[in-house]
């Protein structure tokens, strides 16, 4: 597609989807490659050996290990919390402002509430609820549930600006439903903005995953790279300079994020010529 | 009547609309925790309990209970009691309204770990410390990256081709990464500054040169760990609005007319400022909340800490306390932006709408 | 004595690969005191180039290669921008712009804009003095002053926008204006009191000369003394309004008038004929005739020979083959 072939030629996208890619490809076949171990090979904190090139943790396991699971677990929160971000943000925005009106208006105020009322208070009180049975699914739901304010508006604008174009006009013309209209005409001209957007859910989503597990509120049933900072915290290793209990996750994280951050703004010079020169 | 006066007009609106996401936030704030089926009394119990004779626990059940506003009350203050002579579980509403009479009275309730300090206390110790270090940091932040971006944009060239892409990194930090970071390099390998901490240990909190030093000590990791990442966002975000509105056209015939420099100076920075003083009223909460995750990373004593323990301790009252004052703040903040905006930008106020305010 | 003489003018580009874009080439005319000359062309044809280098507004990527340009005797070459800021734009040489909605600063009233165009060229006057003036200007265009004057630009109508620009672009009574398509974004009732405001101050002496940029042709008969026909950079035709309108001798401006259509007495039956083909890129230098590609009747020495400016018909033509 002539549109890839662009993206393809902007250096901040190649960097960006490459870090990405290789991020992903590692979380999913990593495990093949790497033994991954939960069990206690070392003491409290060995530093970095040649078997075990990122050290122990605090119960003598094994970092690499950990930072597998750990990303496989982050990557799979951002993206199912991206995925219901998404969905719920682009239905509302789009119908929204394709509407408008009344309809525009009311969904516009509950929007404007979510946007006002932080999502990570949300995200806190939410969690601190269940104080057993966080699992990774049940973050991720949350984490999706509350922030989808950012892509409703976001495809709200794009939808309110299309409605008033001519070739939407004929199809209501001729007679399609607003459905029709809307998945027909709509949806694909707004694609690529929909597809920007899931980016940015997703890194969010990796982000509040973090945020929240590392202030003890995370899953409490698997690894993710936020608790491994929480156990770093906890167990004062930030002040002991024991650097391989947080370094590493950081890095993941900042990687991650910032390689998703590439993609998007990339896509957004591509998208919109104003801003290329 | 009131539309003779447009710009009070445009402030009472906004002011309804605020209070009415207030309630909303405080009903959220009621109902979100409880949706587990956690009875606070029961967790507490299970430390307070031990070593007491069983009168002397029921006593003390029967006592917690009515403080955390989880029993029916009679109108003589006294609990009501079912047939067994058990104390009578209040319902979700009663337990709602029950709340929302103590807040209005100011009680946000007692803290469990800190029994029997109560919510309102620990927060009040708390907040000065968060305002003396989220309120510059964000200021300063904002001023000075939309400043920075701004000149980006005019100058382009060589400041622009390093400044950009030195942002862009900055930017994308997450901030507790970055604070992370800072406490690794600046306080561990380098110890140069405090890792954690409001004050040094030894110091108490009092008007004297000998504490102030040390908090601004402690201030100084902290305020930059949230200060780079704020500016450096503002100026990507200036740098793009002030390369857009370069191109307009209303700039162009500022220029056919031979005005000063200076002069298209200052039509250029004002309207880009416009979309950025929006885009703070829009992420004025991830704002504070990344400050508030600053503060846990250096246990700094603000709300973020107090937040902090209080999760780690299930302590619902304190929990919910901060969450409320964190809303209220946020709200707060925001509709003072929204009125900003509203005077700042005549288009606002021509276009004012209920719901497409913000 | 003219009051504007553009001499043999010639502009350029230089895009970010170091190429030279010809965009204008070889220019030449002059106007006397109350002349309107219009100058129609196809989009792309220099027209918005011309107006940069007319007041001498030179802002890289765009240059002057030759010629000149004088206003009231006084040549607009070689000046430095802050010269050509203080003492040419707005005050001997000023520009109407297209799109006056855009062309306002929507967060800043009409009274404030006009005034920091008075601040701008005249030193040590006061604010008192300059609302007094512009409100003794902004009296004769038939607007409530008041009203317009306190506004900002989104509550006032298309209109009042359009004709506050006009306002504002002769406040310091230039001599010379350029209007770029001051009429096309409107509907044809406020085009007309557009027009008629421009005619009302050109009569009050306001100011002196006029070029009328448009695509409209048949307004451009209702409004111009002179019209001018550019092509590709140059000027292939220029002559009274009568002239050009209803006796064109270029290939160019027959193709643009048959296809133009119009509903004047003695016009109805023509069919209109659309021109095939597009502009040249200037880029490459170009021998010969620029619109021989799609010249009706070009001959092959078209393509080699380069056309000069003769006269016929009383008009200027650049065609060897026109009569």
């Amino acid at each position: 597609m002539k549109l890839l072939k662009n993206l393809l030629k902007s250096p901040m996208f190649v960097i960006g989807a490459s870090i990405f890619l290789l991020t992903l490809l590692i979380a999913l076949v990593g495990p093949l490659f790497y033994k991954i171990t939960t069990a206690r090979v070392g003491a409290q904190y060995d530093a970095p050996t040649a078997k075990f090139i990122l050290g122990m943790d605090d119960l003598g396991r094994d970092y690499v290990s950990l930072l597998l699971l750990g990303l496989r677990s982050s990557l799979f929160v951002g993206f199912l919390a991206g995925v219901i971000a998404t969905t719920i943000g682009t239905l509302i925005g789009i119908y929204g402002g394709f509407r408008g009106g009344v309809v525009d208006d009311i969904l516009n105020m509950v929007t404007n509430l979510f946007v006002v009322i932080p999502s990570f208070v949300v995200l806190i009180l939410i969690s601190a609820s269940f104080s057993e049975g966080r699992s990774l699914t049940l973050i991720g739901v949350i984490i999706g549930m509350t922030t989808w304010t950012w892509s409703a508006r976001a495809v709200r604008a794009q939808s309110a600006a299309l409605k008033s174009k001519d070739h939407i006009s004929l199809a209501k013309l001729n007679g399609d439903n607003t459905l029709r209209v809307l998945l027909v005409h709509i949806l694909p001209y707004i694609f690529s903005y929909v597809f920007m957007v899931f980016i940015l859910q997703v890194s969010s989503g990796i982000l509040s995953e973090a945020a929240i597990s590392m202030i003890g509120l995370g899953p409490m049933d698997t690894v993710s790279l936020g608790t491994i900072l929480n156990q770093a915290k906890n167990t004062g290793a930030l002040g002991d300079g024991i650097w391989w209990a947080f370094i590493p996750a950081t890095v993941v994280i900042t990687l991650i994020v910032f390689a998703l951050y590439l993609i998007n703004t990339s896509m957004e010079g591509v998208f919109n010529p104003r801003l290329r020169k | 009547m009131l539309k003779q006066y447009p710009t009070l007009r445009f402030v009472l609106m906004r002011a309804g609309w605020y209070f009415l996401t207030f309630l909303v936030a405080v009903t959220i704030n009621f109902f979100l925790p409880r949706l587990g089926k956690n009875n606070p009394v029961d967790i507490i119990m299970g430390k307070a309990a031990t070593g007491l004779s069983n009168e002397d626990a029921r006593k003390k059940e029967e006592k917690y209970l009515q403080e955390f506003g989880l029993a029916k009350v009679g109108k003589d203050g006294q609990l009501l009691r079912d047939a067994e002579g058990k104390p009578m579980k209040a319902g979700r509403l009663e337990q709602f309204g029950n709340y929302i009479k103590m807040c209005l009275m100011g009680d946000l309730g007692t803290s469990f770990q800190k029994y029997p300090k109560k919510v309102v206390d620990v927060i009040k110790e708390a907040v000065p410390w968060t305002i003396a270090l989220q309120l510059p940091t964000i200021l300063f932040g904002w001023i000075v990256g939309n400043i920075l971006g701004a000149l980006a944009a005019y100058r382009r060239g060589v400041f622009d081709k390093v400044f950009f892409p030195f942002a862009l990194i900055l930017s994308s930090f997450p901030f507790f990464v970055f604070g992370m970071l800072l406490v690794y390099y600046f306080a561990v390998l380098l110890p140069w500054f405090p890792a954690m901490g409001g004050y040094a240990n030894s110091v108490m909190p009092s008007f004297s040169m000998a504490f102030f030093s040390s908090a601004a000590y402690h201030y100084v990791l902290p305020f930059f760990s949230i200060f780079l990442i704020l500016a450096g966002g503002q100026a990507i975000g200036m740098r793009s609005m002030g390369i857009y509105e370069l191109g307009t056209d209303y700039i162009k015939y500022a220029k056919w007319l031979g005005l000063k420099e200076g002069k298209i100076l200052t039509y250029l920075f004002r309207n880009a400022m416009l979309p950025q003083i929006t885009g703070l009223a829009l992420s004025l909460g991830t704002m504070i909340g990344g400050a508030l995750i600053t503060e846990m990373i250096f246990s700094y004593p603000g709300l973020g800490m107090a937040m902090l323990t209080a999760i780690q301790n299930n302590d619902y009252p304190m929990i919910q306390g901060c969450t409320l004052i964190v809303t209220v703040s946020v709200l707060i903040a925001n509709f003072t932006v929204d009125i900003l905006i509203g005077f700042l930008d005549p288009r606002v106020k021509a276009g004012l709408q209920m719901g497409k305010g913000v | 004595m003219a009051i504007f003489e553009v001499d043999k003018l010639s502009l350029h580009y230089l895009t970010r690969f170091g190429q030279k874009i010809h965009a204008v080439t070889d220019v030449s005319f002059t106007m006397e005191q109350g002349e309107i000359l219009g100058i129609a062309g196809e989009s792309g044809c220099g027209k918005s180039t011309l107006v940069n280098g007319l007041m001498g507004l030179f802002i890289p990527p765009l240059y002057p290669t030759s010629g000149d340009v004088r206003v009231g005797g006084e040549s607009l070459m070689n000046r430095s921008p802050e010269d050509v800021r203080a003492n040419i734009l707005s005050r001997k040489v000023s520009m109407i712009p297209q799109g006056a909605f855009n062309a306002l600063n929507p967060t800043r009233k009409v009274k404030d804009i006009a005034a920091d165009v008075m601040a701008a060229h005249i030193k040590g006057v006061d604010k008192k003095q300059i609302y007094e003036r512009l409100k003794e200007r902004f009296d004769l265009f038939g607007m409530d002053t008041n009203k317009v004057l306190n506004s900002h630009p989104i509550q006032l109508t298309a209109g009042e926008r359009q004709r506050s620009v006009i306002g504002i672009s002769t406040l310091l009574n230039p001599q010379m204006v350029i209007a770029d398509e001051p009429t096309s974004a409107l509907d044809v009732t406020t085009q007309k009191v557009v027009i008629k405001m421009i005619f009302d101050l050109l009569e009050k002496g306001i100011f002196s000369t006029m070029i009328f940029i448009t695509h409209e042709l048949p307004l451009l008969r209702h409004v111009a003394n002179n019209i001018a026909i550019m092509y590709a950079g140059e000027i292939v035709e220029k002559g009274t309004a009568e002239q050009v309108v209803f006796d064109p001798r270029h290939p160019y401006t027959k193709a643009l008038m048959g296809a133009m259509l119009s509903a004047e007495p003695g016009q109805k039956q023509r069919k209109p004929t659309a021109i095939e083909g597009a502009p040249p890129n200037l880029a490459n230098p170009i021998t010969g005739c620029r619109f021989a590609e799609r010249c009706p009747q070009a001959k092959p020495e078209c393509k080699q020979n380069k056309q000069e400016i003769r006269i016929v018909g009383d008009r200027q033509v650049r065609c060897d083959y026109a009569e």
